[in-house]
């Protein structure tokens, strides 16, 4: 049963749901004018973030862990931290897609409307206390995705990463379900009544010694790692945010593993399965390995940007399995500080990206490009070079602050090998991040391109997504703490 | 026990009789002349053996997706009803609604179909 005490809690699922079907009805019954479409689900996720903010600020609740619904779904200050992240990297995309769409031909309104409905599967996935609420809201914020991928349909590329994407997760989640249904069968012998609900196994921890417990939750790890796409199975990465167009490439690398990742966070902290420390960290190394070495010889920058994101994910994971107080501040800010510096690179790429003559593959995303940008384009040179300093973790930008707090919660739970490690991968990914800062800067272009004039003009909106990201990468960098003013959250760091 | 069964053993006797009956009549007393189309196995008008790569019109496969939709509709919907009445007072009132939650959202569904075009056939 619904009581007033709930629905108070779930006003942004009842108005992103309800938003998100006018939007698909404003698309439909308006003739070919994307400009209400677009505006309009801009309004729903800015009420969506409205009105988390609503919760955060007037109700001191939720402090401590607050149940909804039967205790299916529950509600703390990271549960609305993570939605309110999530939510904003959906909204800078909004912001700066529309003139990529125009020059790609994927005007669609199903863009629009379709990133709206992956947005309820994260908010879903976000507020779950229970393991299959979490598949669900899993479930459809990936097939949105599978769909947005595909969205370019007459072209090969981006068929190939939508079917990819497809296939691949469409059999994790096999892996998902296995796990799930383990764990509930597990419990269900124990005499546990609600074995999937993350409050009943925190209050029975001796469960987790349980051997088929355990591989049921290894095999939900999978999936997890899956999808923020950890090492052994990143592979589909590069692939699908080559082929996908270049905002939603963007969009699921900082709103899908935001969504991810700050559910998972979470949860490992309520299991806190200990013995699984040495398996993190291994997955953790492996994946930093793999992500900036491979990164090192890459020359179109979509893929590029996709391996620094699967070393993101490494640098994720060694703030995760550190599992102590610190975590999940320090996931928190790190996603914050990504969201702006990952999700600006892949919006200044969609903005010089073209599209080849015939029309059926991407142009202009190679390195050599971005030879000599600096004369050509210079405001979004200095933009775009803000970004890749941050991503490198060059202080005082946000960046760096986010790699400073993962790596201070590993080492005070003692991983000191595993933050060096980490320390000494960032390092290697100055390499490829500042490479194309050179490329911008100091080389010169042989091909002539005409400078860019008049960037403004009927470029707002896509400009002012950038000033977005550049100041959140700027204020948050020189005044990490606002954060966690923000959000009421611990500050238990310095 | 099992004499329940008598009826349905009874049925099934039935059943194989009138098959058996009218398939042996048929072949005892109708005409017959054969030629190549009738002696091909029955594939629904489809030519039996060919290459596998045949193309489709898109718009089977727009009929098979909204069919799967409104089949998971009634999985959903058959238990629900079926424990509808087992409900009282309040309950009852917000079963109801959740429920009605769910056919709206289908019937958005459908009404994007419409508007799409896909239940147009030519």
């Amino acid at each position: 049963m619904l009581s007033s005490q709930d629905v108070k809690y779930l006003y942004p699922f009842i108005l992103l749901i309800v938003l998100s079907v006018v939007t698909l009805f404003l698309d439909l019954f308006t003739k070919q004018n994307k400009k209400i479409v677009s505006g309009f689900s801009m309004l729903t996720i800015a009420a969506v973030i409205a009105s988390l903010f609503y919760i955060l600020i007037n109700d001191p609740e939720i402090a401590r862990t607050q149940e909804i619904l039967h205790s299916y779904l529950r509600i703390n200050r990271y549960t609305i931290a993570f939605s309110v992240l999530s939510m904003l990297g959906i909204f800078i995309t909004f912001l700066a897609s529309k003139n990529y769409l125009k020059k790609q031909d994927i005007n669609f309104g199903e863009f629009y409307y379709i990133i709206l409905f992956s947005a309820a599967g994260m908010l879903t996935m976000l507020y779950a206390n229970d393991l299959l609420v979490i598949f669900i809201g899993l479930e459809l914020m990936s097939v949105s995705f599978y769909i947005l991928a595909g969205l370019m349909r007459r072209r090969l590329k981006s068929n190939e990463s939508a079917l990819k994407y497809f296939l691949l997760g469409a059999f994790i989640t096999g892996f998902i379900l296995l796990g799930i249904s383990l764990m509930y069968g597990t419990g269900l012998t124990k005499g546990i009544e609600n074995p999937l609900n993350l409050t009943a196994i925190k209050s029975n921890p001796n469960f987790l010694f349980n051997p088929y417990f355990l591989v049921g939750f290894a095999l939900f790890l999978i999936g997890f790692f899956f999808k923020i796409g950890l090492f052994p199975f990143q592979m589909w990465i590069p692939d699908v945010y080559d082929g996908a167009p270049t905002v939603v490439s963007g969009m699921m690398s900082t709103s899908g593993k935001i969504a991810a990742a700050g559910t998972l966070a979470p949860i490992i902290i309520i299991m806190h399965p200990s013995d699984l420390t040495l398996m993190f960290s291994v997955i953790a190394v492996l994946t930093m390995v793999i992500g900036n070495v491979v990164a090192l010889v890459q020359n179109n920058l979509k893929r590029l940007l996709a391996y620094s994101s699967i070393a993101s994910a490494g640098y994720l994971l060694v703030g995760i399995t550190s599992m102590n107080i610190h975590t999940l501040d320090a996931v928190t800010f790190y996603l914050l500080a990504y969201t702006f510096m990952q999700l600006g690179s892949f919006l200044i790429v969609s903005h010089f990206e073209g599209k080849t003559a015939d029309g059926k593959d991407f142009s202009n995303i190679d390195i050599g490009y971005y030879k000599g940008l600096a004369k050509r384009s210079p405001v979004f040179t200095v933009i775009f070079t803000i970004y890749l300093f941050s991503l490198a973790g060059i202080p005082p930008l946000a960046g760096f602050w986010g790699k400073y707090y993962l790596f201070y919660a590993a080492i005070k739970a003692n991983l000191i090998w595993l933050s060096v490690v980490a320390i000494l991968m960032s390092v290697v990914s100055v390499y490829y991040y500042l490479r194309i800062i050179v490329y911008m800067w100091f080389m010169d272009s042989k091909t002539e391109i005409p400078e860019e004039k008049n960037y403004l003009k009927g470029n707002m909106l896509f400009f002012a997504a950038n000033v977005v990201c550049v100041l959140g990468t700027l204020v948050f960098g020189f005044y990490p703490q606002l954060l966690f003013e923000m959000f009421k959250l611990i500050q238990k760091i310095i | 026990m099992l004499t329940d069964y008598i009826p349905i053993v009874i049925i099934m006797t039935i059943a194989l009789v009138i098959a058996v009956v009218f398939i042996r009549f048929s072949t005892l007393f109708g005409p017959r002349k054969p030629n190549r189309e009738k002696l091909s196995p029955y594939e629904s008008g489809m030519e039996p053996v060919g290459t596998a790569r045949e193309k489709f019109s898109v718009k089977f496969y727009m009929v098979a997706v909204s069919f799967i939709v409104f089949d998971i509709e009634i999985v959903f919907l058959y238990p629900w009803a079926v424990s509808f009445l087992n409900l009282n007072g309040e309950k009852m009132l917000y079963a109801f609604i959740v429920a009605m939650i769910f056919i709206v959202l289908l019937a958005v569904g459908l009404i994007y179909e419409y508007k799409k075009d896909v239940l147009k056939w030519d």
